[in-house]
């Protein structure tokens, strides 16, 4: 994913457009000051009476699934935050809602079939919502990653990532399966 | 036609039959769906000669005529990636979504209609093919590799590790030898004892001479002194053979990676590619001096005594191999069990060490922010968590092991009783069965030795095939064969060159700029833009995707890389000092050069004057357990080892930035001075550095937006102007 960190200096270039002032000012975006719209496929932003493309990014990923929300322009400029999806309702709620588990892809595991290493690779056949699943983990230790006490997300070797929202509630088979990792 | 998946095309075909193969230029694949986010769907997206179709979920979804699409743009997601059309008139259309399996396909699907899209012709071979999937089971491979740990045939690795050892056959043939011999012996112990035992201590009737007693014990004393002496001249011998054979292994590994291209080698971090030279050879080598014999001599061992007591009483053996199964079903069972617990103890041992680690780098904020109670609680919190690990570990084992020998004792009563009816009756003497009770008991050895076996040979051919990945590793930049070594002038021509480090990014879009020997270009734009990858691309730390670098009209893809860096000097922000001397640090690329040289050079960079002020001078050691160097002063040290390498061509990269304005101006002074005569390239966000450039190169979103001088690009009020005025702004605010 591209850097959204600023640097001194392009705050510095971005200075004819906006000053440091405005750039060190949160924007808040409520149903009051901005409304989403889809255009051919796209989530679109209308704040300020302007128009732009909106890319959703979630601040605190790991945590905070529906809070915190930065809205970019194409630029990558941040545009606003939506403090809580909550805060919107009906349609643009569920826009908001749809387009971030849209870009934020990983599905839940609700059973792990089996898991055979080989070679420092391990190859996993899980169950998940949308039917079974294949994967393979390189470094299996590393790529499991505790995002909370008992929630795990494990990247695979393609970048894919899977869920485990809560790892106390595997069944007994699976947890024996990935208790080895934890 | 052009080359396409044909089990794609086949599909495809299948929804929609009045498609041409003949009219197909690109073709691809996707496999989740757009609105409904966590559902998959069967996406095929293709580019007709006239039109761009997607098929989703068997039916049309989109479709674009060719002559109204600017370009298709690949949209990164987190854990997806996006695929998107961008039209003639600026508007974007969402065309398909896939997860990253396929990103790399989409990626180069991307490029290859973007080339169709521009020049209307199919000729894709500049774009490299290379699968970054496995050819023989479809997956993709593990990053940064291109071994397939599914498909590798543990045949061909183990034959491959074999053949590393052709040298070392006449060590080998002996050791096996010595194998056989030191087997021989170990079984002959034993049957000494019965001699010591039937004629020596429960035969009263017969005299026994003194000479014979000691005969038996000097045997005992020699087949012991035996087994030592040949264990010895073994171990000599698979010793030496097996370094050997680790220390080629590990310079093959080293030679490779150093010939690998930056771009194969930061895909790997310098840790990784450290333990493939270090710890992953010396588990090759671990296993093979010391494993594999063991292992060897372990089942020749357990076979030889099976033999042995077979031949003597078979009813006896089995009954002492009574227990053997259910020890080796004990030890199955509880392996797994036994493996969590040292794995989990491993890794949380590797945490503490990890804060640990983490503290100590970190000292001075953690003491400057008064966190010491915080940190010493972290701490021993995770030491808690190791010991009651290590706790429940040795529990465990205090509990399992006298279990298992209790249970491989029970052979023992078995035998005892036994051999007690038999000795009763008279069938059976007590030398012979002193004797098999000896064998008894060396069968358990072997057999505890044969099942940790399966483990280490996994760990051995992992760390094999990993070894041979790097050494399987394509060359990326090769050298031609017949490359042409002339001396260079300094002009360069860049024509037409779009490059980007990942399938699905391009980093640099089709860029011409013609540099004159001698000129002072100065390359400027945002961080990220592309300024250091087209540095990289002139040096060819990598090769270009399309279009061509030529120095002096040659491609430099036609130069020899060692002919080709040594008329370059590179300065970096962030320059890297080996550990030695100042003085070896100054010569690196001239390590023939006289004091009067390096002393040039070290003033024209402003560094002489803080060298002599060191302790040792120019002997001052630096570098990682060295004399502590400041920023500025390590900056100039390596400006002067560009100088003293005397290129034609220099490049500085943000050379001058973490300098203070007074030095910056000696040393831009100086560099004006020597450029005269070199084609010099800088990159710097300090605008004031490049006052002395012949030209201006304005770099905007991958691509030259302005070219020209400080002048006129000021009159322009372009991009240029934007930045200088924001940067006068901040000089204001700053003051």
């Amino acid at each position: 994913m591209k850097e959204l960190h600023i640097t001194d200096e392009e705050k510095a270039e971005s200075k004819k457009n906006r000053t440091l002032a405005e750039l060190s000012v949160t924007v808040w975006l409520t149903p009051e000051n901005a409304s989403f719209y889809q255009k051919n496929g796209f989530l679109y932003v209308r704040h300020q009476e302007q128009d732009s493309r909106a890319f959703l990014c979630r601040q605190f990923p790991l945590e905070m699934l529906w809070e915190f929300i930065s809205v970019l322009d194409e630029n990558q400029q941040e545009i606003g935050i939506v403090r809580r999806t909550d805060l919107f309702a009906g349609e643009q709620r569920e826009l908001l809602e749809t387009e971030l588990k849209r870009r934020y892809f990983a599905p839940v595991i609700e059973e792990i079939i089996q898991v055979k290493e080989r070679y420092g690779f391990s190859y996993w056949k899980v169950r998940t919502a949308e039917g079974t699943l294949n994967f393979t983990l390189h470094d299996t230790f590393r790529s499991i990653f505790r995002a909370q006490e008992n929630r795990l997300i494990l990247s695979d070797v393609d970048g894919n990532r899977f869920e485990i929202p809560d790892v106390e509630k595997l069944d007994r088979k699976s947890y024996k399966k990935i208790e080895l990792y934890l | 036609m052009v080359k396409l998946n044909s089990r794609l095309w086949k599909e495809l075909q299948a929804i929609d039959g009045s498609l041409k193969r003949e009219d197909a230029v690109v073709l691809t694949y996707a496999n989740l769906d757009l609105k409904e986010p966590s559902k998959r769907v069967k996406s095929y997206v293709v580019l007709m000669t006239d039109v761009l179709r997607v098929y989703t979920d068997g039916c049309l979804a989109v479709e674009e005529h060719v002559e109204e699409i600017a370009q298709l743009k690949t949209v990164l997601g987190v854990g997806c990636v996006f695929l998107s059309c961008e039209r003639k008139n600026g508007e974007a259309i969402l065309l398909a979504r896939a997860d990253n399996h396929y990103q790399t396909a989409i990626g180069q699907a991307v490029k290859r209609a973007n080339h169709y899209l521009k020049f209307g012709d199919c000729d894709f071979s500049r774009f490299s093919s290379v699968g970054r999937t496995c050819p023989k089971c479809g997956k993709a491979f593990p990053r940064g590799s291109h071994t397939c740990p599914r498909c590798v045939s543990k045949k061909k690795t183990l034959r491959r590790l074999f053949s590393l050892a052709k040298g070392e056959w006449k060590y080998v043939a002996i050791a096996a030898v010595l194998f056989f011999a030191t087997t021989g012996v170990s079984l002959l112990n034993p049957y000494i004892n019965r001699v010591l035992v039937d004629d020596y201590i429960t035969n009263t009737t017969a005299n026994p001479f003194l000479i014979g007693f000691l005969g038996v014990i000097l045997a005992m004393l020699g087949t012991q002194l035996l087994r030592r002496g040949l264990t010895v001249l073994r171990g000599y011998f698979l010793t030496t053979s097996g370094n050997r054979l680790t220390v080629r292994l590990r310079n093959m590994v080293f030679e490779k990676i150093q010939q690998l291209s930056i771009a194969k080698i930061s895909r790997r971090t310098s840790g990784e590619l450290m333990k493939r030279v270090n710890s992953d050879t010396s588990i090759i080598k671990q296993f093979l001096i010391r494993q594999l014999p063991n292992i060897l001599e372990q089942s020749l061992l357990l076979a030889a005594i099976g033999l042995l007591m077979l031949f003597f009483d078979w009813r006896l053996a089995l009954l002492i191999l009574l227990p053997t199964p259910f020890v080796a079903f004990a030890f199955r069972v509880f392996w797994r069990f036994m493996n969590n617990m040292f794995h989990q103890r491993w890794e949380l041992n590797s945490r503490s060490n990890a804060i640990l680690h983490d503290i100590f780098s970190g000292i001075r904020v953690v003491k400057s922010y008064g966190m010491e109670k915080r940190e010493e609680a972290r701490f021993l919190e995770m030491s808690a968590k190791e010991r009651d690990a290590q706790l429940r570990l040795e529990r465990f084992w205090a509990f399992f092991m006298p279990c298992l020998q209790f249970l491989m004792g029970i052979g023992e009563f078995v035998l005892l009783y036994y051999v007690g009816d038999k000795m009763l009756d008279g069938v059976m003497t007590a030398g012979e069965m002193a004797q098999f009770s000896s064998y008894a008991s060396m069968v358990y050895a072997p057999l505890h030795a044969l099942m940790s076996f399966p483990r280490q040979f996994m760990q051995m051919m992992t760390s094999v095939t990993r070894v041979y990945e790097i050494i399987d590793e394509t060359v990326d930049v090769p050298d031609k064969a017949d490359g042409i070594r002339q001396e260079i002038v300094g002009r360069i021509d860049i024509e037409n060159v779009s490059f980007g480090y990942e399938d699905s990014d391009e980093v640099l879009r089709d860029i011409t700029l013609h540099i004159e020997p001698g000129e002072f270009i100065g390359l400027v734009g945002k961080s990220g833009v592309g300024k250091s990858t087209l540095i990289n691309l002139i040096m060819r730390m990598y090769d270009v995707e399309e279009g061509v670098i030529r120095i002096d009209g040659v491609d430099i893809r036609d130069i020899p890389q060692e002919t080709l860096r040594a008329r370059m000097g590179v300065v970096l922000q962030e320059n890297f000092l080996f550990t030695g001397s100042v003085w070896q640090n100054l010569t690196y690329a001239k390590p023939d050069a006289t004091p009067e040289e390096v002393i040039q050079a070290a003033k024209h960079a402003g560094a002489h004057e803080f060298i002599i002020r060191l302790p040792d001078g120019y002997n001052t050691y630096v570098g990682e357990k060295g004399y502590t160097l400041s920023g500025g002063e390590r900056q100039r040290i390596s400006i002067a080892r560009a100088l003293l390498h005397n290129p034609k061509i220099l490049i500085l990269d943000e050379a001058t930035a973490s300098l203070d304005t007074e030095t910056e101006k000696l040393i831009q002074d100086a560099l004006q001075a020597l450029s005269a005569g070199r084609t010099t390239i800088a990159i710097a966000h300090r605008l004031s550095t490049l006052r002395n450039a012949t030209r201006l190169v304005v770099m905007d979103k991958g691509g030259i937006a302005e070219i020209g001088t400080h002048e006129e690009l000021m009159q322009k009020q372009g991009i240029y102007y934007g930045l200088v005025m924001a940067q006068r702004d901040m000089t204001k605010m700053d003051a």
